[in-house]
Protein backbone atom coordinates (compact mmCIF):
# COMPACT_ATOMS: atom_id res chain seq x y z
CA UNK A 1 0.00 0.00 0.00
CA UNK A 2 1.50 3.47 -0.68
CA UNK A 3 0.23 6.56 1.43
CA UNK A 4 0.67 9.85 0.46
CA UNK A 5 0.65 12.24 3.74
CA UNK A 6 0.33 16.34 3.10
CA UNK A 7 3.21 15.76 0.42
CA UNK A 8 4.84 18.79 -0.86
CA UNK A 9 7.61 19.20 -2.95
CA UNK A 10 9.54 21.78 -4.44
CA UNK A 11 12.55 21.83 -6.71
CA UNK A 12 15.69 23.72 -6.06
CA UNK A 13 15.50 26.97 -7.37
CA UNK A 14 12.09 26.86 -8.23
CA UNK A 15 9.67 29.57 -7.17
CA UNK A 16 6.85 27.24 -7.25
CA UNK A 17 6.01 23.76 -5.71
CA UNK A 18 5.18 20.72 -8.37
CA UNK A 19 3.54 18.72 -5.93
CA UNK A 20 1.72 20.78 -2.76
CA UNK A 21 -0.32 19.04 -0.42
CA UNK A 22 -1.11 15.75 -1.81
CA UNK A 23 -2.98 12.89 0.33
CA UNK A 24 -4.07 9.90 -0.60
CA UNK A 25 -3.61 6.18 -0.38
CA UNK A 26 -3.21 3.85 -3.16
CA UNK A 27 -3.88 -0.21 -2.16
CA UNK A 28 -2.40 -3.04 -2.67
CA UNK A 29 -3.10 -4.58 -6.73
CA UNK A 30 -5.03 -1.42 -7.76
CA UNK A 31 -4.38 -0.30 -11.18
CA UNK A 32 -3.95 3.94 -11.05
CA UNK A 33 -3.68 5.76 -14.56
CA UNK A 34 -2.36 9.55 -13.68
CA UNK A 35 -2.96 12.22 -16.49
CA UNK A 36 -2.76 16.11 -16.15
CA UNK A 37 -1.67 18.89 -18.31
CA UNK A 38 2.43 19.41 -18.73
CA UNK A 39 3.75 20.86 -15.73
CA UNK A 40 1.11 19.27 -13.67
CA UNK A 41 3.51 17.40 -11.31
CA UNK A 42 3.17 14.23 -13.03
CA UNK A 43 6.69 12.97 -13.14
CA UNK A 44 7.56 14.51 -9.87
CA UNK A 45 4.42 12.12 -8.45
CA UNK A 46 5.86 8.97 -10.26
CA UNK A 47 9.12 10.01 -8.76
CA UNK A 48 7.60 10.32 -5.31
CA UNK A 49 6.45 7.04 -5.18
CA UNK A 50 10.01 5.04 -6.25
CA UNK A 51 11.90 7.29 -3.69
CA UNK A 52 13.76 9.12 -6.28
CA UNK A 53 12.17 12.24 -4.89
CA UNK A 54 13.59 12.90 -2.30
CA UNK A 55 16.61 10.52 -2.86
CA UNK A 56 18.13 11.27 -5.76
CA UNK A 57 16.49 15.09 -6.57
CA UNK A 58 17.34 18.40 -4.99
CA UNK A 59 14.38 20.22 -3.49
CA UNK A 60 12.53 21.33 -0.39
CA UNK A 61 10.73 17.63 0.75
CA UNK A 62 7.50 17.87 3.24
CA UNK A 63 4.73 15.51 4.34
CA UNK A 64 5.61 11.83 3.78
CA UNK A 65 5.48 9.07 1.42
CA UNK A 66 4.86 5.17 3.18
CA UNK A 67 5.66 2.52 0.93
CA UNK A 68 4.83 -0.64 2.88
CA UNK A 69 4.82 1.52 6.00
CA UNK A 70 7.81 2.37 5.40
CA UNK A 71 9.12 6.32 4.95
CA UNK A 72 10.43 6.84 1.72
CA UNK A 73 12.40 9.72 2.40
CA UNK A 74 13.72 7.50 6.16
CA UNK A 75 14.43 4.15 3.87
CA UNK A 76 17.80 3.66 1.25
CA UNK A 77 16.89 3.79 -2.21
CA UNK A 78 18.21 0.39 -2.92
CA UNK A 79 15.74 -1.10 -0.24
CA UNK A 80 12.48 1.11 -1.63
CA UNK A 81 13.52 -0.74 -5.01
CA UNK A 82 13.43 -4.31 -4.29
CA UNK A 83 9.56 -2.94 -3.67
CA UNK A 84 8.63 -0.65 -6.43
CA UNK A 85 10.08 -0.36 -9.76
CA UNK A 86 10.29 2.49 -11.86
CA UNK A 87 10.13 3.20 -15.96
CA UNK A 88 11.39 6.42 -16.37
CA UNK A 89 9.87 9.05 -19.01
CA UNK A 90 13.65 9.18 -20.46
CA UNK A 91 14.21 5.87 -21.68
CA UNK A 92 17.86 6.67 -22.65
CA UNK A 93 18.84 7.64 -19.09
CA UNK A 94 17.09 4.54 -18.03
CA UNK A 95 19.16 1.88 -20.00
CA UNK A 96 22.74 0.89 -18.30
CA UNK A 97 23.77 -1.82 -20.37
CA UNK A 98 24.63 -2.62 -24.71
CA UNK A 99 23.00 -5.28 -25.27
CA UNK A 100 18.97 -5.97 -24.57
CA UNK A 101 19.76 -9.81 -22.34
CA UNK A 102 22.39 -7.38 -20.44
CA UNK A 103 19.78 -4.73 -19.69
CA UNK A 104 17.39 -7.42 -17.90
CA UNK A 105 19.74 -9.51 -16.96
CA UNK A 106 20.96 -6.28 -14.92
CA UNK A 107 18.58 -5.84 -11.97
CA UNK A 108 17.44 -9.85 -12.10
CA UNK A 109 21.38 -10.54 -11.20
CA UNK A 110 21.65 -7.65 -8.59
CA UNK A 111 18.47 -8.22 -6.53
CA UNK A 112 19.90 -12.54 -6.04
CA UNK A 113 17.02 -13.50 -8.20
CA UNK A 114 17.77 -17.42 -7.99
CA UNK A 115 19.63 -18.38 -11.31
CA UNK A 116 17.17 -21.16 -12.38
CA UNK A 117 14.68 -18.60 -12.26
CA UNK A 118 16.32 -16.14 -14.58
CA UNK A 119 16.07 -17.59 -17.73
CA UNK A 120 12.50 -17.83 -17.61
CA UNK A 121 11.94 -14.34 -16.08
CA UNK A 122 13.55 -13.16 -18.98
CA UNK A 123 11.91 -15.39 -21.81
CA UNK A 124 8.63 -13.95 -20.15
CA UNK A 125 9.83 -10.25 -20.06
CA UNK A 126 11.05 -10.50 -23.77
CA UNK A 127 8.07 -12.68 -25.04
CA UNK A 128 5.04 -10.51 -23.18
CA UNK A 129 6.92 -6.65 -24.53
CA UNK A 130 7.15 -8.39 -28.00
CA UNK A 131 11.00 -8.33 -28.32
CA UNK A 132 12.00 -11.62 -28.40
CA UNK A 133 14.03 -11.43 -31.76
CA UNK A 134 15.93 -8.34 -30.53
CA UNK A 135 17.51 -10.30 -27.41
CA UNK A 136 20.82 -10.03 -28.49
CA UNK A 137 20.87 -7.19 -30.17
CA UNK A 138 22.73 -3.94 -29.28
CA UNK A 139 20.69 -1.33 -28.01
CA UNK A 140 22.40 1.59 -30.10
CA UNK A 141 21.36 -0.07 -33.30
CA UNK A 142 17.37 0.12 -31.63
CA UNK A 143 15.17 2.66 -32.77
CA UNK A 144 13.30 4.68 -29.89
CA UNK A 145 10.10 2.75 -29.91
CA UNK A 146 12.20 -0.80 -29.71
CA UNK A 147 13.97 1.21 -26.92
CA UNK A 148 11.51 2.00 -24.30
CA UNK A 149 10.01 -1.78 -25.19
CA UNK A 150 13.62 -2.84 -23.80
CA UNK A 151 13.25 -0.14 -20.28
CA UNK A 152 9.99 -1.76 -19.64
CA UNK A 153 10.63 -5.38 -20.20
CA UNK A 154 13.76 -4.95 -17.86
CA UNK A 155 11.97 -3.98 -14.97
CA UNK A 156 8.55 -6.50 -16.09
CA UNK A 157 11.35 -8.88 -15.33
CA UNK A 158 11.90 -8.07 -11.97
CA UNK A 159 8.48 -8.22 -10.74
CA UNK A 160 8.62 -5.71 -8.49
CA UNK A 161 5.34 -5.70 -6.30
CA UNK A 162 4.55 -2.21 -7.52
CA UNK A 163 5.08 -0.99 -10.66
CA UNK A 164 5.21 2.91 -11.36
CA UNK A 165 5.47 3.83 -15.37
CA UNK A 166 5.89 7.18 -16.62
CA UNK A 167 4.58 7.44 -20.08
CA UNK A 168 5.87 3.94 -21.21
CA UNK A 169 4.34 4.27 -24.29
CA UNK A 170 5.52 7.91 -25.21
CA UNK A 171 7.53 6.51 -28.34
CA UNK A 172 4.88 3.52 -29.37
CA UNK A 173 3.33 3.17 -31.99
CA UNK A 174 -1.06 2.40 -31.18
CA UNK A 175 -0.89 -1.13 -31.48
CA UNK A 176 2.42 -1.77 -29.34
CA UNK A 177 0.89 0.61 -26.61
CA UNK A 178 -2.20 -1.39 -26.66
CA UNK A 179 0.37 -4.65 -26.20
CA UNK A 180 2.05 -2.65 -23.56
CA UNK A 181 -1.43 -2.04 -21.43
CA UNK A 182 -2.80 -5.39 -21.83
CA UNK A 183 0.52 -6.70 -20.48
CA UNK A 184 0.10 -4.24 -17.19
CA UNK A 185 -3.41 -5.91 -17.16
CA UNK A 186 -2.41 -8.95 -16.65
CA UNK A 187 0.54 -8.25 -14.01
CA UNK A 188 -2.15 -6.60 -12.34
CA UNK A 189 -4.98 -9.41 -12.14
CA UNK A 190 -2.66 -12.73 -12.55
CA UNK A 191 0.15 -11.27 -9.91
CA UNK A 192 -1.61 -9.02 -8.12
CA UNK A 193 0.91 -6.49 -9.13
CA UNK A 194 -0.05 -2.65 -7.83
CA UNK A 195 0.62 -0.73 -11.23
CA UNK A 196 0.85 3.30 -11.28
CA UNK A 197 1.21 4.84 -14.94
CA UNK A 198 1.68 8.45 -15.63
CA UNK A 199 0.03 8.35 -18.96
CA UNK A 200 -1.39 11.27 -21.65
CA UNK A 201 -3.27 8.44 -23.93
CA UNK A 202 -6.68 9.58 -21.87
CA UNK A 203 -8.19 6.55 -24.12
CA UNK A 204 -5.92 3.35 -23.02
CA UNK A 205 -6.00 4.87 -19.79
CA UNK A 206 -10.02 4.93 -19.36
CA UNK A 207 -10.30 1.29 -20.85
CA UNK A 208 -7.28 -0.49 -18.42
CA UNK A 209 -6.75 1.63 -15.65
CA UNK A 210 -9.62 1.37 -13.00
CA UNK A 211 -8.74 4.39 -11.10
CA UNK A 212 -8.12 7.72 -12.83
CA UNK A 213 -6.09 10.68 -10.77
CA UNK A 214 -6.22 14.26 -12.31
CA UNK A 215 -3.16 16.33 -11.40
CA UNK A 216 -3.07 20.20 -12.27
CA UNK A 217 -0.58 22.71 -10.70
CA UNK A 218 0.80 19.79 -8.42
CA UNK A 219 -2.70 18.98 -6.87
CA UNK A 220 -4.67 16.62 -7.08
CA UNK A 221 -8.14 17.67 -9.31
CA UNK A 222 -10.01 14.52 -9.36
CA UNK A 223 -9.45 11.10 -7.94
CA UNK A 224 -12.52 8.26 -8.46
CA UNK A 225 -13.11 5.45 -10.88
CA UNK A 226 -12.85 6.07 -14.42
CA UNK A 227 -16.58 6.68 -15.06
CA UNK A 228 -16.79 9.32 -11.93
CA UNK A 229 -13.99 11.09 -13.60
CA UNK A 230 -15.36 10.76 -17.05
CA UNK A 231 -18.51 12.21 -15.44
CA UNK A 232 -17.66 16.21 -15.74
CA UNK A 233 -16.15 16.90 -19.06
CA UNK A 234 -16.23 20.82 -18.83
CA UNK A 235 -13.85 20.44 -15.81
CA UNK A 236 -11.70 18.35 -17.25
CA UNK A 237 -11.69 20.45 -20.41
CA UNK A 238 -11.00 23.24 -18.09
CA UNK A 239 -7.67 21.68 -16.28
CA UNK A 240 -6.91 20.36 -19.99
CA UNK A 241 -7.16 16.98 -20.42
CA UNK A 242 -9.30 15.93 -23.50
CA UNK A 243 -11.75 13.52 -22.96
CA UNK A 244 -12.07 10.27 -25.32
CA UNK A 245 -14.41 10.69 -27.64
CA UNK A 246 -17.04 8.04 -26.21
CA UNK A 247 -17.48 10.25 -23.03
CA UNK A 248 -17.87 13.40 -25.12
CA UNK A 249 -20.56 10.99 -26.91
CA UNK A 250 -22.82 9.98 -24.52
CA UNK A 251 -22.22 13.33 -22.30
CA UNK A 252 -23.98 15.11 -25.34
CA UNK A 253 -26.23 12.78 -26.33
CA UNK A 254 -27.87 12.88 -22.82
CA UNK A 255 -27.85 16.70 -22.99
CA UNK A 256 -29.89 16.63 -26.26
CA UNK A 257 -32.69 13.68 -25.16
CA UNK A 258 -32.91 14.87 -21.69
CA UNK A 259 -32.51 11.19 -20.56
CA UNK A 260 -30.12 9.39 -18.07
CA UNK A 261 -27.51 8.41 -19.91
CA UNK A 262 -24.13 6.36 -18.19
CA UNK A 263 -20.50 7.25 -19.18
CA UNK A 264 -19.25 5.43 -21.87
CA UNK A 265 -15.77 4.89 -22.29
CA UNK A 266 -15.43 2.81 -24.97
CA UNK A 267 -16.81 2.84 -28.75
CA UNK A 268 -19.01 -0.03 -27.74
CA UNK A 269 -20.32 1.71 -25.43
CA UNK A 270 -20.90 4.76 -27.20
CA UNK A 271 -22.96 2.37 -30.06
CA UNK A 272 -24.99 0.40 -27.06
CA UNK A 273 -25.86 4.26 -25.72
CA UNK A 274 -26.97 4.89 -28.97
CA UNK A 275 -29.14 2.21 -29.88
CA UNK A 276 -30.74 2.43 -26.88
CA UNK A 277 -31.80 6.17 -27.25
CA UNK A 278 -33.15 5.24 -30.97
CA UNK A 279 -34.74 2.50 -29.91
CA UNK B 1 34.49 5.54 -35.94
CA UNK B 2 31.63 4.22 -33.56
CA UNK B 3 31.73 0.64 -35.40
CA UNK B 4 35.45 0.33 -34.73
CA UNK B 5 34.53 -0.59 -31.19
CA UNK B 6 31.57 -2.01 -32.09
CA UNK B 7 30.97 -6.24 -31.12
CA UNK B 8 30.61 -8.36 -33.87
CA UNK B 9 28.97 -11.55 -32.80
CA UNK B 10 30.77 -15.01 -34.11
CA UNK B 11 31.27 -18.40 -32.67
CA UNK B 12 34.95 -18.29 -33.84
CA UNK B 13 37.74 -19.46 -31.30
CA UNK B 14 38.63 -15.88 -30.10
CA UNK B 15 34.63 -15.59 -29.24
CA UNK B 16 34.56 -18.60 -27.28
CA UNK B 17 37.82 -17.81 -25.41
CA UNK B 18 37.99 -16.23 -21.68
CA UNK B 19 37.67 -12.23 -22.07
CA UNK B 20 40.28 -12.74 -19.34
CA UNK B 21 42.61 -14.54 -21.71
CA UNK B 22 42.14 -12.45 -24.40
CA UNK B 23 43.01 -9.60 -22.02
CA UNK B 24 46.07 -11.31 -21.00
CA UNK B 25 46.87 -12.24 -24.73
CA UNK B 26 46.70 -8.75 -26.01
CA UNK B 27 48.71 -7.00 -23.08
CA UNK B 28 51.24 -9.73 -24.27
CA UNK B 29 51.71 -9.06 -27.42
CA UNK B 30 52.05 -4.91 -26.41
CA UNK B 31 54.70 -5.83 -24.14
CA UNK B 32 56.10 -8.34 -26.45
CA UNK B 33 56.29 -5.24 -28.82
CA UNK B 34 58.18 -2.98 -25.96
CA UNK B 35 60.43 -5.76 -24.88
CA UNK B 36 62.09 -6.09 -28.45
CA UNK B 37 63.81 -3.63 -31.02
CA UNK B 38 64.14 -6.02 -33.50
CA UNK B 39 62.33 -4.85 -36.67
CA UNK B 40 61.61 -8.57 -38.05
CA UNK B 41 60.09 -9.74 -34.34
CA UNK B 42 57.89 -6.77 -35.19
CA UNK B 43 57.05 -7.47 -38.33
CA UNK B 44 56.29 -10.89 -37.09
CA UNK B 45 54.10 -9.46 -34.12
CA UNK B 46 52.26 -7.04 -37.07
CA UNK B 47 51.52 -10.44 -39.24
CA UNK B 48 50.41 -12.62 -36.04
CA UNK B 49 48.10 -9.78 -35.10
CA UNK B 50 46.41 -9.77 -38.45
CA UNK B 51 46.18 -13.80 -38.09
CA UNK B 52 44.04 -13.26 -35.01
CA UNK B 53 42.32 -11.04 -37.35
CA UNK B 54 41.77 -13.79 -39.79
CA UNK B 55 40.89 -16.41 -37.15
CA UNK B 56 38.65 -13.96 -35.59
CA UNK B 57 36.36 -14.04 -38.35
CA UNK B 58 37.35 -10.44 -39.27
CA UNK B 59 39.75 -10.26 -41.50
CA UNK B 60 38.33 -7.13 -43.33
CA UNK B 61 37.81 -5.21 -40.62
CA UNK B 62 41.21 -5.89 -39.21
CA UNK B 63 42.46 -4.57 -42.93
CA UNK B 64 40.42 -1.83 -42.24
CA UNK B 65 41.70 -0.96 -38.72
CA UNK B 66 45.05 -1.82 -40.29
CA UNK B 67 44.70 1.01 -43.25
CA UNK B 68 43.46 3.78 -40.95
CA UNK B 69 46.24 3.07 -38.64
CA UNK B 70 48.69 3.28 -41.60
CA UNK B 71 47.81 6.43 -42.54
CA UNK B 72 48.38 8.21 -39.01
CA UNK B 73 51.53 5.92 -39.36
CA UNK B 74 53.13 7.49 -42.43
CA UNK B 75 52.63 10.96 -40.46
CA UNK B 76 54.38 9.64 -37.63
CA UNK B 77 56.78 7.81 -39.80
CA UNK B 78 57.50 11.91 -40.88
CA UNK B 79 58.22 13.59 -38.20
CA UNK B 80 60.19 10.97 -36.56
CA UNK B 81 62.83 11.07 -39.39
CA UNK B 82 63.11 14.54 -39.27
CA UNK B 83 63.57 15.05 -35.96
CA UNK B 84 65.95 12.35 -34.60
CA UNK B 85 69.25 13.72 -34.83
CA UNK B 86 71.18 11.07 -33.76
CA UNK B 87 73.56 8.43 -36.29
CA UNK B 88 74.74 9.13 -40.05
CA UNK B 89 73.31 11.57 -42.15
CA UNK B 90 71.99 9.80 -44.95
CA UNK B 91 70.62 12.55 -47.02
CA UNK B 92 69.11 16.20 -46.77
CA UNK B 93 69.20 16.35 -42.44
CA UNK B 94 68.04 11.98 -42.54
CA UNK B 95 70.07 9.73 -40.62
CA UNK B 96 69.77 6.04 -40.52
CA UNK B 97 69.18 6.02 -36.58
CA UNK B 98 66.35 8.23 -37.67
CA UNK B 99 64.75 5.83 -39.90
CA UNK B 100 65.24 2.99 -37.70
CA UNK B 101 63.57 4.69 -34.85
CA UNK B 102 60.58 6.05 -36.71
CA UNK B 103 60.51 2.15 -38.69
CA UNK B 104 60.21 0.66 -34.79
CA UNK B 105 58.02 3.51 -33.31
CA UNK B 106 55.48 3.16 -35.80
CA UNK B 107 55.83 -0.52 -36.03
CA UNK B 108 54.74 -0.58 -32.29
CA UNK B 109 52.22 1.76 -33.13
CA UNK B 110 50.55 -0.40 -35.46
CA UNK B 111 51.22 -4.08 -33.45
CA UNK B 112 49.58 -2.26 -29.89
CA UNK B 113 46.56 -0.90 -31.36
CA UNK B 114 45.25 -3.52 -34.14
CA UNK B 115 44.91 -6.01 -31.05
CA UNK B 116 43.47 -3.85 -28.61
CA UNK B 117 40.80 -2.79 -31.25
CA UNK B 118 40.15 -6.92 -32.15
CA UNK B 119 40.03 -7.33 -28.87
CA UNK B 120 36.22 -5.35 -28.62
CA UNK B 121 35.30 -7.02 -31.58
CA UNK B 122 35.17 -10.43 -30.49
CA UNK B 123 34.21 -9.67 -27.04
CA UNK B 124 31.19 -7.91 -26.05
CA UNK B 125 32.64 -4.73 -23.31
CA UNK B 126 30.31 -6.18 -20.39
CA UNK B 127 31.84 -10.21 -20.82
CA UNK B 128 34.97 -8.70 -19.88
CA UNK B 129 33.61 -6.48 -16.94
CA UNK B 130 32.33 -9.20 -15.89
CA UNK B 131 34.65 -11.42 -15.78
CA UNK B 132 37.24 -8.82 -14.70
CA UNK B 133 35.02 -8.74 -11.97
CA UNK B 134 34.30 -12.41 -11.36
CA UNK B 135 37.72 -13.63 -12.21
CA UNK B 136 39.89 -10.95 -11.73
CA UNK B 137 38.08 -9.68 -8.22
CA UNK B 138 38.07 -6.32 -9.42
CA UNK B 139 35.97 -4.22 -7.67
CA UNK B 140 32.47 -3.66 -9.46
CA UNK B 141 31.99 -0.10 -9.96
CA UNK B 142 35.41 -0.23 -11.95
CA UNK B 143 33.90 -2.27 -14.16
CA UNK B 144 30.50 -0.24 -14.03
CA UNK B 145 32.59 3.03 -15.51
CA UNK B 146 34.48 0.81 -18.28
CA UNK B 147 30.95 -0.61 -19.23
CA UNK B 148 29.11 3.03 -18.92
CA UNK B 149 31.76 4.67 -21.07
CA UNK B 150 31.78 2.35 -23.74
CA UNK B 151 28.31 2.33 -23.91
CA UNK B 152 27.69 5.87 -23.88
CA UNK B 153 30.14 6.73 -27.06
CA UNK B 154 27.34 6.00 -29.61
CA UNK B 155 24.94 7.77 -27.53
CA UNK B 156 27.29 11.04 -27.13
CA UNK B 157 27.96 10.95 -31.08
CA UNK B 158 23.89 10.56 -31.46
CA UNK B 159 23.44 13.68 -29.00
CA UNK B 160 26.30 15.27 -31.49
CA UNK B 161 24.36 14.86 -34.42
CA UNK B 162 21.51 15.98 -32.60
CA UNK B 163 22.42 19.47 -32.01
CA UNK B 164 24.08 19.54 -35.25
CA UNK B 165 20.99 19.10 -37.00
CA UNK B 166 18.96 21.61 -34.71
CA UNK B 167 21.84 24.03 -35.60
CA UNK B 168 21.81 23.56 -39.31
CA UNK B 169 18.54 24.28 -39.40
CA UNK B 170 18.80 27.32 -37.76
CA UNK B 171 20.59 28.27 -40.43
CA UNK B 172 24.69 27.45 -38.96
CA UNK B 173 26.29 25.97 -42.26
CA UNK B 174 28.07 22.99 -40.84
CA UNK B 175 28.92 21.87 -44.24
CA UNK B 176 31.55 25.13 -45.31
CA UNK B 177 34.90 24.10 -46.55
CA UNK B 178 36.70 26.32 -44.53
CA UNK B 179 38.79 24.31 -41.59
CA UNK B 180 39.10 27.10 -39.45
CA UNK B 181 35.37 28.37 -39.71
CA UNK B 182 34.11 25.07 -39.33
CA UNK B 183 35.89 24.39 -35.85
CA UNK B 184 34.71 27.53 -34.94
CA UNK B 185 31.36 26.45 -35.27
CA UNK B 186 32.14 23.69 -33.43
CA UNK B 187 32.67 24.96 -30.36
CA UNK B 188 29.37 26.36 -29.66
CA UNK B 189 28.39 22.98 -29.41
CA UNK B 190 30.63 21.48 -26.69
CA UNK B 191 28.23 23.62 -23.78
CA UNK B 192 24.77 21.61 -25.29
CA UNK B 193 26.64 18.50 -25.68
CA UNK B 194 28.61 18.74 -21.91
CA UNK B 195 25.00 19.96 -20.60
CA UNK B 196 23.09 17.35 -21.81
CA UNK B 197 25.46 14.36 -20.87
CA UNK B 198 26.36 15.46 -17.39
CA UNK B 199 22.47 15.42 -17.03
CA UNK B 200 21.88 12.21 -18.38
CA UNK B 201 25.02 10.62 -16.47
CA UNK B 202 23.08 11.52 -13.11
CA UNK B 203 20.13 10.16 -14.41
CA UNK B 204 21.93 6.92 -15.48
CA UNK B 205 22.95 6.72 -11.88
CA UNK B 206 19.88 6.79 -10.14
CA UNK B 207 18.50 4.58 -13.00
CA UNK B 208 21.68 2.21 -11.71
CA UNK B 209 20.86 2.59 -7.94
CA UNK B 210 17.02 1.62 -8.14
CA UNK B 211 18.06 -1.63 -10.06
CA UNK B 212 20.56 -2.84 -6.99
CA UNK B 213 23.60 -0.92 -8.28
CA UNK B 214 24.98 -1.02 -4.49
CA UNK B 215 23.74 -5.05 -4.19
CA UNK B 216 25.82 -6.61 -6.61
CA UNK B 217 28.90 -8.53 -5.68
CA UNK B 218 31.43 -10.54 -7.03
CA UNK B 219 29.37 -13.33 -7.43
CA UNK B 220 26.12 -12.11 -8.77
CA UNK B 221 26.98 -12.49 -12.45
CA UNK B 222 24.63 -14.78 -14.50
CA UNK B 223 26.98 -15.78 -17.44
CA UNK B 224 29.77 -17.95 -15.64
CA UNK B 225 33.36 -17.56 -16.95
CA UNK B 226 35.19 -20.41 -17.23
CA UNK B 227 38.47 -21.33 -18.98
CA UNK B 228 39.12 -24.34 -21.35
CA UNK B 229 41.49 -25.85 -23.70
CA UNK B 230 41.85 -22.83 -25.83
CA UNK B 231 42.55 -20.39 -22.94
CA UNK B 232 45.92 -22.82 -22.15
CA UNK B 233 46.82 -22.14 -25.93
CA UNK B 234 45.90 -18.65 -25.64
CA UNK B 235 48.52 -18.50 -22.60
CA UNK B 236 51.27 -20.48 -23.91
CA UNK B 237 51.46 -18.64 -27.06
CA UNK B 238 51.59 -15.18 -24.60
CA UNK B 239 54.72 -16.65 -23.14
CA UNK B 240 56.35 -17.81 -26.47
CA UNK B 241 55.45 -14.25 -27.75
CA UNK B 242 57.34 -12.80 -24.67
CA UNK B 243 60.49 -15.25 -24.10
CA UNK B 244 60.49 -14.40 -28.11
CA UNK B 245 61.05 -10.65 -27.19
CA UNK B 246 63.62 -11.13 -24.86
CA UNK B 247 65.54 -13.64 -26.66
CA UNK B 248 65.54 -11.85 -30.03
CA UNK B 249 66.62 -8.40 -28.68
Amino acid sequence: MIELQSLTFRYAGSDRDALSDLTLTIPDGAFVGVIGPAGAGKTTFAHCLSGIVPHAVRGDFYGAVRVDGMDTADTRLTDLSRLVGTVFQDVESQIISSVVEDELLYGLENFGVPREEIEERLAFALEEVGIAPLRHRSIASLSGGQRQKVAIASLVALRPRILVLDEPTGELDPSSSRQIFSLLRRLNREYGMTVVVVEQKIMLLCEFAERLLVLSEGRVARDGSVREVLGDIEGLEAIGVNCPRSARFSALLGEKTGREIPVCVNAEEAVEAARRVIG
Amino acid sequence: MTDLFQYVPGNSPLHRMNPVTKIFLTLCICVAAFLTDNLFFLLFLLAFDLLIGVVAGAARKAFTIFRGLVKVSLFLFVLQALFVRRGNRLFWIITDEGLLTAASVVLRLLVVCLPLALVLTVTQVSDIANAMVQVLHVPYAYAFTLTTAIRFIPQFMEEMSGIMEAQTARGVEFDSKNFVKKLGMLLPLCTPLLISSVRRTGATATAAEVRGFDLRTRTSGYKRYGFGLIDLAALIVSAALIAGAVLIS
